[in-house]
């Protein structure tokens, strides 16, 4: 058994994962073996890319994120019993749910709900925000959220800031946000909206959010940074909150006039795929994103669908 | 009531009024477990659920000060005029059972007694010097009636507030975050988790993030000579400079609770000398000076010869005449009547204001600003990006140690209306971020420095100005250009454009900024609602 209350080093975080992954793909061939085949793992190796949507008027946010983890074949194959799951929503500004600034509050407690059903030990909210972090995490609902469910609002504060080697092509050392590197699961929770540079923030650009120092100087090149910054942090899976995007004035938004909805969630563990997935939500194709094209020349992931496993589900 | 709980009674009074007064300042700041009940109706308001404005509604200086200069009564006047009219039936009992700051100057004057002895009787003999009291009141009290109150650089709750917000914690604050942050960073795990730890514990306190303040230096300075000031004579301040002091014992002539002289009992051992806090001739072949006694019972408590009683007279009768000076009078007056002309020299409010000196949303027109502005830096305090600083020169020498914003330090957060909504006195008037979005209230506008803009000047692409700019539309946009690099090439980048009319001069542009030291993007304070004339459109 790992101790969980210490750091992992790099090594043994790729071994472990190494080690997980392989076990995982046994258990849910086993699994899928035996029960229905919505959730069956099909194809070993083969990642997927989920979109739920829901389409009833009304819909339970909750449901649809359980809908969309059941399609890939449900939270227990992402989160163990016993897990420290980190979740890195984005919750940049200060802004209400509704200016789609930031991701759905509904979202992060399905998420939150959703680890703790599967056993988690505990489930850490964690996000380096841009305006003050205690302004952030009460005007976007993730203080509320963290109160309902039990789970813990790590503050960033400059204790928390460690340098490590990124070992990118353009970023090398660099304070890191340690809560997210010293987590057994790491899930993704980005908002998708529009973005003044790299033209749309999603999965990969979230990690931006995981990084103290001068991280603003990241946009001089900025499709390297994200690429540089997603070979660093591999969650378990991205689950990309498209409930309501914001088309235009991102990435901080303001107005409601920005804001569509699209009742959509796109889940899959595959970065790159996810923010393809959800690029086309803003009726791109994914390579008119310099970031998702480089990042799959780097051998992050595929925009390509074809080699997905890619199913829909509605609500 | 026996006199010895009386004493007692004191002491309890004394702590418990300064601990309710360092958790009030430590409160005046947005808690890390804040959050909305409701996170779905938009801008909603972040307030702070303590009464932290409590002890300068309690100041009846500062409540006096605003009615005569600001034409307005502050919120809570009500316990500053409760305190004068305690003061005139029980003399200058707050300075020895409430004020915060009398109660530090007690507990360092006592509590290793620099002169012993004769000296000791000699240092609490009543001089000359504590007639600069009145003088401080009145050149104040004048001052303000002029339309420039700067009352609270000598006010006690304003000054101590003042001292301990912007020097003492965020001193004490850096130093300790450096070690938690050299232990946090450590890859020893035992070593990297206390210091978390430490920081978790120790930040509510301290602050969430480093806290620093332009001119800190010289507040903590000032405060650590007022301390030392005790050394010299005990309670030294409270005695011959404090004009709060000086107020409250022109009230004490009324004083119905009065200290009976049994002459024929005194042996002249000095006790009540040695002990007496206020310099207020307690010995019983002295007069004793109603305006100068703090009340705080100790020569009573001391006199082996029960040769002092306080008691209540029964019938009202004046009691001394406060030993005021004509100089200190006249003086004062001087001074009072000079301070708002010499406030006005540099020309800060009647030629052109410092395009630095960005008050907070909220603030009034500049005149009308420094007639209610205590300087006592609960703005500051609470401001969670550290933008709000005491200013040195930005606004005149009338306006030292108001606040100002510094954008390179922090930026105005745009739903964020917390400074206005513990400003004691109406400075910053209160406002909700809905108003601060409709009306707008433009605290400044932003400027290009093209010479220094990464895309302008050919040297990166870069539109982190735009992507922070917090309005709906943005104030800066952007347009796809051809720039010429270095190399004699052609570089696609995105030109960064200021549209005044959308502007609020929030600052985050100048803060996130990624050129360092001197921004390419700056803020003004030109444009600013609370001026008519500091304007740049039509």
């Amino acid at each position: 058994m790992m101790n969980f209350n210490r750091p992992l080093t790099r090594r043994e975080s790729l071994r472990t994962l190494f080690n997980l992954s392989g076990a995982l793909t046994l258990t849910g061939a086993a699994v899928g073996a035996l029960k229905s085949p919505l959730s069956a793992w099909s194809a070993p190796g083969k990642k997927f890319l989920v979109e739920a949507v829901g389409q009833v008027p009304g819909y339970n946010i909750k449901s649809l994120t359980r809908k969309a983890f059941d399609a890939a074949g449900g939270i227990s194959r992402f989160i163990a019993r016993g897990d420290v799951v980190v979740i890195k929503p984005n919750l940049s500004w200060a802004r209400a749910p509704q200016f789609g600034a930031t991701t759905h509050p509904e979202v992060l407690q399905a998420v939150i709900e959703l680890c703790q059903e599967a056993g988690a030990r505990r489930v850490r909210i964690a996000d380096n925000t841009i305006h003050d972090a205690r302004r952030c995490f009460a005007v976007t609902g993730a203080g509320l959220v963290a109160k309902n469910t039990g789970a813990e609002l790590i503050h960033p504060r400059s204790s928390m800031m460690r340098e490590m080697d990124l070992k990118g092509n353009l970023l090398g050392s660099w304070p890191v946000f340690v809560p997210l590197v010293e987590a057994d699961k790491l899930i993704n929770l980005p908002v998708a909206k529009h973005h003044s540079l790299s033209s749309l923030t999603l999965g990969m650009k979230n990690w931006i959010g995981a990084v103290d120092g001068s991280r603003w100087s990241l946009h001089q090149d900025i499709d390297e940074s994200i690429v540089d910054l997603s070979r660093f942090f591999k969650p378990t899976v991205t689950l990309i909150d498209a409930i309501r995007i914001m088309t235009r004035n991102g990435p901080s938004g303001g107005s409601t006039a920005d804001v569509a909805p699209k009742h959509t969630l796109i889940l899959s563990d595959d970065p790159v795929a996810a923010d393809a997935g959800a690029a086309q939500l803003f009726g791109r194709r994914p390579d008119q994103l310099g970031f998702v094209r480089l990042a799959q020349k780097s051998g992050l992931g595929t925009y390509d669908f074809s080699t997905l496993d890619r199913r829909r589900v509605l609500l | 009531m026996k006199l010895k709980h009386l004493v007692r009674l004191r002491r309890i009074s004394q702590a418990a009024f300064l601990i309710f007064f360092l958790f009030l300042l430590v409160e005046s700041r947005l808690p890390q477990n804040i959050y909305l009940e409701t996170a779905l109706a938009p801008e909603q308001d972040l307030r702070l659920g303590r009464p932290v404005t409590f002890f300068f509604q309690l100041d009846p200086l500062i409540g006096l000060s605003s009615l005569l200069s600001g034409h307005r009564p502050i919120s809570g006047l009500g316990w500053g005029l409760a305190i004068l009219l305690l003061t005139l039936f029980l003399g200058r009992i707050f300075c020895s059972f409430i004020c915060p700051f009398g109660t530090l100057h007690h507990a360092v004057g006592s509590a290793r007694p620099a002169l012993r002895g004769s000296r000791q009787v000699q240092c609490n003999q009543k001089t000359a010097g504590q007639r600069i009291k009145y003088f401080l009141l009145t050149a104040l009290i004048v001052s303000a009636l002029l339309g420039l109150n700067f009352t609270g650089l000598l006010d006690p709750i304003a000054l101590l507030f003042r001292s301990i917000a912007l020097a003492v914690i965020p001193g004490l604050g850096a130093g300790a975050r450096s070690i938690f942050n050299a232990l946090g960073g450590s890859r020893s795990v035992l070593l990297s988790r206390t210091g978390y730890g430490a920081e978790e514990f120790f930040a509510p306190v301290f602050g969430y993030h480093i806290q620093a303040y332009q001119t800190a230096w010289f507040i903590g300075l000032l405060f650590l000579v007022i301390l030392f000031l005790n050394r010299i004579r005990p309670r030294f301040w409270c005695r011959v400079l404090c004009p709060l002091g000086a107020l409250l014992g022109l009230c004490a002539r009324f004083s119905i609770l009065k200290l009976k002289k049994y002459p024929e009992k005194c042996t002249q051992c000095n006790l009540c000398l040695k002990h007496c806090q206020g310099a207020a001739s307690p010995r019983p072949d002295q007069t004793w000076e109603t305006a100068e006694c703090h009340m705080c019972f100790n020569c009573e408590h001391v006199c082996p010869e029960e040769a002092l009683a306080f008691g209540f007279a029964p019938r009202p009768k004046l009691n001394p005449r406060p030993d005021i000076g004509k100089r200190a009078l006249l003086g004062g007056l001087a001074a009072g009547f000079s301070f708002p002309l010499l406030g006005r020299l540099d020309g800060r409010i009647d030629k052109a204001p410092d395009p630095r000196l960005i008050r907070p949303p909220g603030s009034l027109a500049e005149q009308q600003f420094l007639t209610l502005c205590q300087r006592c830096g609960l703005c500051m305090k609470v401001c969670p990006t550290n933008a709000i600083n005491p200013t040195l020169a930005e606004a005149g020498m009338g306006g030292f140690w108001t606040p100002h914003l510094i954008m390179t330090r922090g930026y105005c957060e745009y739903t964020c209306t917390l400074c206005g909504s513990v400003c004691p006195t109406g400075a910053i008037e209160p406002i909700t971020a809905r108003e601060k979005i409709a009306r707008p209230v433009k605290i400044g506008s932003a400027y290009l420095d093209r010479g220094r803009c990464l895309p302008w000047s050919g040297n990166a692409p870069c539109i982190v100005c735009q992507e922070h700019c917090p309005t709906s539309p943005k104030a800066i946009y952007l347009k796809t250009d051809f720039v010429l690099r270095s190399d004699g090439k052609n570089m696609q980048v995105q030109l960064p454009y200021v549209d005044l009319k959308r502007c609020v001069g929030c600052g985050i542009c100048e803060n996130k900024c990624p050129v360092r030291s001197l921004p390419a993007i700056r803020t003004v304070s030109a444009g600013e609602s609370r001026s008519s004339s500091n304007q740049i459109l039509i």
